[in-house]
């Protein structure tokens, strides 16, 4: 463990960055049509209880790292390979949102630079970062976080200037019933962006007040899933639902319709600076955690020196998950059921009847003065 | 040492600082102000590319050099697509085609007849350089190539004047509508709703236009007018509207802002001019039926702003009265409009859209073949409010005084 403390407002900064993050990027749920916003609003009920869920499991070990008490509740052996298979999990989710984020830029903004050399700059900055501890990057991201949600603010207040929002898009409401919107809710956006927030079981311990912790995370999943929402409900209703369905970055759009007394126009920038910020958040917390859970679990005293390598598996693995960006985005959608309904729900669901069932048998032994644990 | 190679680390991190991959400098682009496409006869398709002449643009402040030349040039390839046309246009410039500050593409209206507008439009929906909030126009009887010759008075670039004369004509007359890129590719693939277009004509000495000697006179020897709105039907240009009915498709998409309508008083026609300036048009959906009846409800308000004959325009009693003659006349023109685009079979107005919106099962039974089947049989009714608020500086018309002072004067 690093031995450092942030405060519950810098944990409200990082998770609300992280949810963000690449989230703003896609046409999230846009299998509900439109009724996107609905399903996002929905699932950032399901995500309230999902970190509810995180919570509980550090509450029951506050002074231990998930690694600790993953091999504590499961033994050794099999923790460290549930473990292992976390770090891998964070890896690749790392080098999802570094393919994405780089991707985004070479259409976006710099068709004639390659990939590796953007992903390249982004996961050094992402090293450095990470090497610094997790009390930099929280501080960074108060200070980005600022920016962030300047950014945020005037974008909704220039769309809504603009007079380009057209709310008779959104209808008609429920064209197949409420099924879709559930089914979009719960296959989709539930696990990208909430149930990422797994990730942040390594980040709790940090805090130094959990009281306050539990409120702030709780506080920033409901900030986030609310400002999909809203950026959703607005896509959907300056583009209409074709075009948003067609977008790679539906946002952009929105943002590149915006046209104030002819010379607020092609806001593009807007969106680069959002999606940067985020998107590095995103990329360096996964990476940081990664990091963290390695060093403890191998035993390794400097963790530090292990950003670099890590940093090279990751962009590596960035560029080698997929050969075309459609590829790379048909593999998030599919694969989000197989992998992250077991990371982000199953595993720390069991992890947290067990760790119940025994704080219970500990309770009564206490009662009768032994110590099993 | 330590302390020199850090040094020469740091300064050597400096040049890697102006990000330069991708690095376009001003004096190597050819700046795109506009383009156009038309069709040839071989079938490919011809790609006119505008662009701007930096150093002639300069207005009279900016004195000195520059301004002898035309503000832009333009440049023709072909290809056959689109993109391939463009690329092969890199052949006669000698800089890097520039677009973000491309602002306008104009179709030729044969090629939007035959062709439609549709098929053109991916390669600028998917290049990233490209504004969706280019305005798209057609040229009317005639190449967009040629339009692309054309100089103008007042704005030197071509595309801005377009622009500028669209905007304002939209709303002081509202007979055309600003269409961008964005715009039309929403129209034509929502459901229930069909797309439009302003055109724009020459008017005049084509063959002069092209010179800069055109513009120096005071009366151009050509000049660039938006004029009708083009309909279109299965992807393809069908019909051009103009005057009050291409206006009253506007009103119906409720873009109108100001419009000026003359109403017949005392049996004299044109007698009293009303402006609209403030409107609000809604269309609303009667599902129960087996097929859908539509309501356009139109509020305008407005004021006086002309009579040819006299008027008691102090009168209250009058005023209402010229209220419903206004919303009579709105009405008839509405009507007009409406009678000639279900004949055409194609659902300008977005009545499919309202009915789907309001009741989306209903709307699966009839979105096949819906502007041939039932939108022509749709009953439409429309209901007009119209409000004259004011008179502008006087009550009773000089002409009253006029006749009053004849006739004593004929006793």
């Amino acid at each position: 463990m690093e031995n450092a403390k942030i405060s519950a407002y810098q944990l409200f900064v990082l998770i609300v960055l992280f949810e963000l993050g690449s989230a703003i990027l896609v046409p999230l749920a846009i299998d509900a049509k439109q009724e996107a916003w609905l399903a996002i609003l929905i699932s950032t009920l399901g995500g309230l209880c999902l970190f509810w869920l995180y919570f509980r499991l550090y509450e029951y070990y506050p002074d231990r790292s998930p690694v600790e008490y993953i091999q504590a509740l499961l033994g050794k052996i099999p923790g460290s390979i549930i473990v292992f298979a976390y770090i891998l999990f964070c890896l690749y989710l790392s080098a999802r949102v570094l393919r994405d984020f780089g991707e985004m830029l070479v259409t976006v903004a710099y068709p004639e630079t390659p990939l590796f050399i953007i992903n390249t700059i982004m996961i050094a900055a992402a090293a450095y970062a990470v090497r610094k501890g997790i009390e930099t990057i929280a501080r960074t991201g108060e200070l980005l976080f600022v920016l962030f949600s300047f950014l945020f603010i005037s974008a909704f207040f220039l769309i809504s200037v603009a007079g380009i929002i057209d709310v008779s898009n959104l209808r008609p409401a429920f064209e197949n019933g409420l099924t879709p919107v559930v089914k979009t809710a719960f296959t989709q956006t539930l696990y990208f962006p909430f149930g990422e927030v797994v990730a942040f079981a390594m980040i709790f311990p940090y805090v130094n007040n959990a009281k306050e912790a539990k409120k702030a995370g709780l506080l920033a999943v409901l900030v986030s899933g609310v400002t999909l929402a809203l950026m959703m409900a607005s896509n959907t209703s300056v583009l209409g639902i074709e075009l948003v369905s067609r977008s790679l970055f539906p946002l952009l759009s929105t943002i590149q319709t915006i046209e104030v007394f002819d010379f607020i126009e092609r806001l593009d920038v807007y969106f680069m600076l959002a999606s940067v910020i985020g998107g590095f958040f995103k990329i360096s917390l996964f990476f940081y955690i990664a990091v963290r859970a390695l060093a403890i679990l191998f035993n390794e005293q400097q963790p530090i020196r292990l950003a670099y390598p890590i940093g090279m598996v990751i962009l590596v693995l960035s560029m080698m998950t997929a050969s075309n960006f459609s590829e790379h985005l048909t593999e998030g959608i599919k694969s989000t059921l197989f992998t992250h309904l077991p990371f982000q729900v199953v595993f720390p669901f069991l992890l947290f009847l067990l760790a119940a069932v025994k704080h219970r048998r500990k309770k009564q032994a206490g009662a009768d003065g032994r110590d099993s644990l | 040492m330590r302390k020199w190679l850090l040094f020469f680390l740091l300064m050597m991190s400096v040049t890697g600082l102006s990000g330069c991959w991708s690095k376009k400098e001003l004096s190597e682009l050819a700046i795109i102000s506009a383009m156009g496409i038309d069709k040839n006869e071989e079938g490919k398709y011809v790609k006119t590319v505008q662009f701007v002449n930096p150093g002639n643009v300069s207005g009279g402040l900016q004195g000195g050099g520059g301004g002898q030349g035309p503000a832009v040039t333009v440049y023709t390839a072909e290809g056959d697509t689109v993109f391939e046309a463009h690329i092969n246009s890199s052949a006669k410039v000698s800089r890097q085609l520039y677009h973000p500050h491309a602002n306008l593409v104009v179709i030729g209206e044969e090629l939007a007849r035959t062709e439609g507008v549709n098929v053109l439009l991916d390669v600028f929906e998917r290049n990233a350089e490209v504004r969706s909030t280019t305005k798209l126009i057609i040229s009317r009887d005639m190449k967009a190539g040629d339009m692309m010759k054309m100089l103008t008075a007042i704005d030197h670039i071509p595309a801005e004047k377009v622009n500028n004369t669209l905007k304002i004509t939209e709303k002081m007359r509202g007979e055309n509508v600003v269409v961008s890129l964005q715009d039309f590719i929403k129209w034509s693939t929502a459901p229930g709703i069909e797309p439009i277009l302003s055109g724009f004509r020459v008017e005049g000495n084509l063959a002069e236009a092209n010179k800069q000697e055109s513009v120096m006179q005071m009366d151009p020897a050509a000049n660039l007018e938006a004029n009708g709105i083009a309909v279109f039907k299965d992807e393809k240009l069908i019909d051009w509207y103009e005057g009050q009915t291409a206006r009253g498709v506007v009103w119906i998409l409720d873009r109108v802002k100001q419009a000026e309508i003359d109403l017949e008083w005392e049996g004299k026609k044109d007698a009293v001019v009303y402006q609209v300036m403030r409107q609000n048009t809604t269309i609303k959906a009667d599902t129960k039926k087996d097929i859908p009846e539509i309501t356009i409800h139109v509020r305008a308000e407005g004021a006086i702003r002309e009579v040819t004959k006299p008027v008691k325009l102090d009168d209250p009693n009058i005023i209402a009265e010229i209220e419903r003659a206004a919303e009579k006349e709105i009405k008839q023109q509405l009507q007009k409009t409406v009678e000639r685009t279900q004949k055409n079979q194609s659902d300008i107005f977005g009545f499919g859209q309202a009915i789907y919106r309001q009741n989306a099962k209903k709307w699966k039974g009839l979105q096949e073949n819906w502007n041939e089947t039932y939108f022509p049989q749709v009953k439409v009714n429309i209901e007009v409010e119209a409000f004259v608020r004011r008179t502008g500086l006087r009550t009773n018309d000089h002409l009253s005084e006029l006749e009053k002072k004849q006739s004593k004067g004929g006793e």
